[in-house]
């Protein structure tokens, strides 16, 4: 039989104004999604630095870039560096070397600095305070800063009044000038040592963006910090970079065709040539058309509803699990010893109505075997155990056959 | 839109270029827009999918086992040509190949496909989509789109035990008078005088008849003829078991055997065909025989509605409209209603006859359904019920080696008491009753018929 359709085929695929107009909310939220994440990224913020404290770039709450300014509008050239040989070469004798909690020293670091012809300021808990500052000891435990007033024959801290102080209390060496006491113990010390003036402040949250305009709290940074045409602010190194995809990788290439010939070890990023991760972006590209290539369905998935496959037997072999499971013997004979007597009873010519006399005579009869033996096997108790079933069923089996060949 | 291993190809040995490129970030965005533009161009100037027309042609019919071709002709009369894959996609069962056929169709013209359906199981099988992706000219990128184009294919009953018909038909043979070995006795009608011929039994002169010509003239005689045979076919829940092993492969026995079972380990073996295909196997055997012999085949499917029923058909497409109606029907996972089937037969059963009914003997639903309203039904009518017998049970009733065996050989001894028990209450309400194996019961049945008609029971 062959026919022809008389119905039309017609598409089904959508046409790009059903898909416009089904997408076209989802392509809304994601743009608005979009705009939210990029525009407060794109506007010009406020603090420049990544807010680390103490530092005369940072303009965040953390930061000191407000003293650094007021500095700079008085005179005094504020020098940001973050390397203690370049810090000692810019300082001079004319100089001022600040050292703030922030500072990230090596004790030979330590050493070097304090080995420098210049004033010295300590703000905050510093390491190797012993090494820069010798002869003043920080008191155990620390006290909390709050504003105290000077309390000192110390021209500065008088002239600015009281200040936000605390931190740690020292015990300065004799001869030294102690300010700004918390239960008698200076929290500023100021000595001269080997010609040059050492202050130590034990809080530095003085001269932060956030306290400075407190107090007088300004005035006495002013004070200290000022005190020299030339501050060198040390600050921590900046984080290095982790080179990070093509552009990290660019970036320093760029730099370091400069000071390539420079003894430092290189990383292995570095020593990586910088096409290697453009490649790898090209080959993450042609991932994403292998995946839309093997991903392209041709057609859809098709289901259908197919017919339960149960085999007919699952009760049965359930049953026989059962029995087996309950070790149910007594069962398991009277089935076997019902199938047998059905199936003699007719070959015996007995009607299905016979006892079980008139049956063992009969299978007795026939077999030729005794009919103690085959009463117990026909009409018996339940066998004592697996074995002994077993048995049962091929004796069972055994007369069977008798019957039916004789 | 569609994209291409080439494509794919393409941007990875652009990875080659960024390599060696002296500005290796410029390179790969270069790279980047060059392969979108090509990918642009190629789409641009592919043939378009949309204004594709198709049409099928070919076979609506195909009995399970065998294979059968359906056509595809694709017209293209958009303005370019229309060069790449399509897929005809069918349901898995419809055993669809091959997957995916390259097109090529010029302009204007037309072409032909043809896709091979072998199906592994009953039923219609409805066409589902025709996808096209038709490639550009770089073989870059592709447009692709879908079309519905309908077209079904019934699935019919293999009918494997016609192989008995004609061992079956001359038994019946031997009933009728066209046979020399005349059977005269109950269940036959006079058919007609026809000239004494050497071999014929003497006993059958007329002699009356011969009296009044100069011939020596026989009587012959013949079955009776347009009787009522009522097929019920049960497709309720017993008829959803599978039994022996399946003829003709099927998805359900591959998937199957290919798992072993978690209980023990071993391998399980094919779960088989279910009851209701061995049933209907049967019942054309039998209807293909009684509408031989001149008897009157209707044919109802029950569960708990009428599933199929056919009546009134006549005698030389009876067997064409039974596998036809037979086709779509599935074993309903219910229990079937005995009293909604005994209705309905007797709604549509005026006069005598002879109603099989092809169901299981399960001891629960026979004792609960069945036996009860037996009277009802065996009062007006001959009933003889089909069943088929599941040769695993068998096959666990002789196991005697260990313990385990002999617990299963139990088992399955107690359903087969159950089996004997139905059975003789059935014989009992005067009912027939045929129980044989998967293999055998379509022979079986059809024995049991004749034997019926030569005792003229019907």
């Amino acid at each position: 039989m062959t026919l022809q359709t008389t119905e039309r085929s017609y598409s089904v695929s959508p046409t790009a104004a059903s898909i416009w107009k089904r997408g076209r909310a989802i392509v809304l939220v994601a743009v608005i999604v979009v705009v939210a994440a990029v525009v407060p990224v794109l506007l010009p913020s406020g603090s420049t630095g990544g807010g680390s404290a103490l530092d005369p770039g940072d303009s965040s709450l953390a930061g000191s870039k407000a003293l650094a300014q007021v500095l700079g509008a008085h005179g005094v050239s504020v020098q940001r560096v973050d390397d203690v040989s370049t810090a000692l070469a810019a300082l001079g004798t004319d100089g001022q070397l600040l050292i703030t909690e922030a500072t990230d020293l090596t004790s030979s670091e330590a050493g070097r600095i304090a080995a420098a012809p210049a004033d010295r300021l300590i703000v905050g808990q510093v390491p190797y305070l012993d090494v820069l500052a010798p002869g003043v000891i920080s008191e155990v435990g620390g006290t909390s800063s709050r504003s105290r007033p000077p309390s000192c024959g110390l021209r500065e801290a008088n002239v600015a009044g009281s200040a936000y102080m605390g931190g740690s209390a020292f015990t300065g060496p004799p001869g030294s000038t102690g300010c700004y006491p918390s239960d008698g113990k200076p929290t500023l010390v100021r000595y001269t040592v080997d010609g040059r003036t050492v202050t130590v402040v034990g809080d530095g949250q003085f001269m932060t963006n956030l306290r400075l305009a407190e107090d007088g709290n300004a005035a006495l940074a002013m004070n200290l910090a000022g005190t020299k045409p030339r501050l060198v602010w040390l600050v921590p190194p900046a984080e290095p970079d982790q080179p990070s995809g093509p552009d990290g990788s660019g970036g320093s290439d760029g730099s370091g065709g400069s000071d390539g010939a420079g003894s430092e070890p290189k990383s292995l990023g570095e020593l990586i040539p910088s096409g290697v991760g453009w490649a790898i972006v090209e080959l993450v590209v042609a991932l994403g058309v292998v995946a839309l290539w093997r991903g392209r369905r041709l057609g859809p998935v098709v289901a259908e509803r197919l017919p339960v496959v149960v085999r007919a037997a699952e009760t049965v072999e359930g049953r026989g699990r059962l029995y087996r499971a309950r070790r149910a013997r007594d069962r398991a004979a009277l089935a076997l010893r019902a199938a047998t007597i059905d199936r003699i009873t007719p070959r015996l010519g007995l009607p299905r109505t016979a006892t079980p006399d008139e049956i063992v005579t009969g299978v007795s009869a026939r077999t030729g075997e005794d009919p103690e033996q085959v009463r117990p096997a026909l009409f018996g108790g339940a066998p004592a155990d697996d074995a002994g079933l077993v048995a049962l069923a091929g004796y069972l089996d055994t007369l069977e056959r008798q019957v039916q060949d004789s | 839109m569609a994209l291409t291993g080439r494509a794919g190809l393409l941007a990875a040995l652009g990875a080659l270029v960024v390599l060696f490129a002296p500005r290796p970030g410029l390179a790969v965005l270069g790279i980047v827009l060059l392969l979108a533009f090509l990918i642009v161009v190629d789409l641009i100037f592919a043939g378009g999918v949309r204004p594709l027309r198709f049409s099928r042609e070919g076979e609506r019919l195909v009995r399970l086992g065998q294979s059968v071709t359906v056509g595809l002709i694709v017209e293209n009369p958009g303005t370019r040509r229309v060069r790449g894959v399509l897929r005809d996609a069918w349901p898995p069962s419809a055993g669809a190949a091959p997957r995916r056929l390259a097109i090529d169709v010029p302009r204007g013209e037309r072409r032909r496909l043809t896709v091979t359906l072998t199906p592994t199981r009953r039923g219609d099988r409805e066409a589902v989509t025709v996808t096209v992706r038709s490639l550009g000219p770089l073989g870059l990128a592709g447009r692709q789109g879908r079309h519905r184009v309908p077209w079904s294919v019934r699935v019919l009953p293999p009918f494997l035990s016609r192989r008995h018909l004609p061992a079956k038909l001359a038994r019946l043979r031997e009933l009728d008078g066209q046979h020399p070995a005349l059977v005269r006795g109950q269940g036959t009608e006079f058919d007609s005088l026809r000239e004494y011929v050497v071999g014929d039994d003497v006993r059958s002169i007329d002699w009356r008849a011969s009296a009044r010509r100069n011939d020596v003239v026989v009587r012959t005689w013949r079955p009776e003829r347009d009787r009522r045979v009522l097929i019920v076919l049960d497709t309720g829940r017993t008829s959803a078991g599978r039994v022996g092993t399946a003829p003709v492969p099927t998805a359900a026995g591959q998937a199957e055997a290919d798992r072993t079972d978690q209980g023990d380990g071993r391998r399980r073996p094919p779960p088989g065909w279910p009851r209701l295909d061995w049933s209907m196997d049967a019942a054309l055997l039998l209807a293909a025989l009684a509408a031989r012999a001149g008897d009157r085949v209707d044919f109802l499917a029950y569960d708990r509605a009428v599933r199929a029923w056919l009546s009134g058909a006549a005698r030389t497409e009876l067997l064409s409209s039974l596998v036809n109606v037979m086709a779509p029907i599935e074993a309903e996972l219910v229990e079937a209603d005995s009293p909604g089937m005994v209705a309905a037969v007797l709604a549509r059963a005026k006069r005598r006859c002879l109603v099989v009914l092809l169901t299981d003997l399960n001891a629960t639903a026979m004792e609960e359904g069945l036996l009860p309203l037996l009277p009802q039904l065996s009062s007006r009518h001959l009933v003889l019920v089909a069943a088929v017998a599941d040769p695993r049970v068998a096959a666990m009733a002789s196991g005697r080696d260990t313990s385990e065996q002999v617990y299963d050989a139990a088992a399955a001894e107690q359903l087969r008491g159950e089996r004997r028990r139905i059975t003789s209450l059935l014989r009992r309400h005067g009912v027939e009753v045929v129980d044989a194996l998967p293999e055998d019961v379509a022979p079986a049945l059809a024995d049991a018929y004749i034997a019926l008609k030569a005792a003229g029971r019907l």
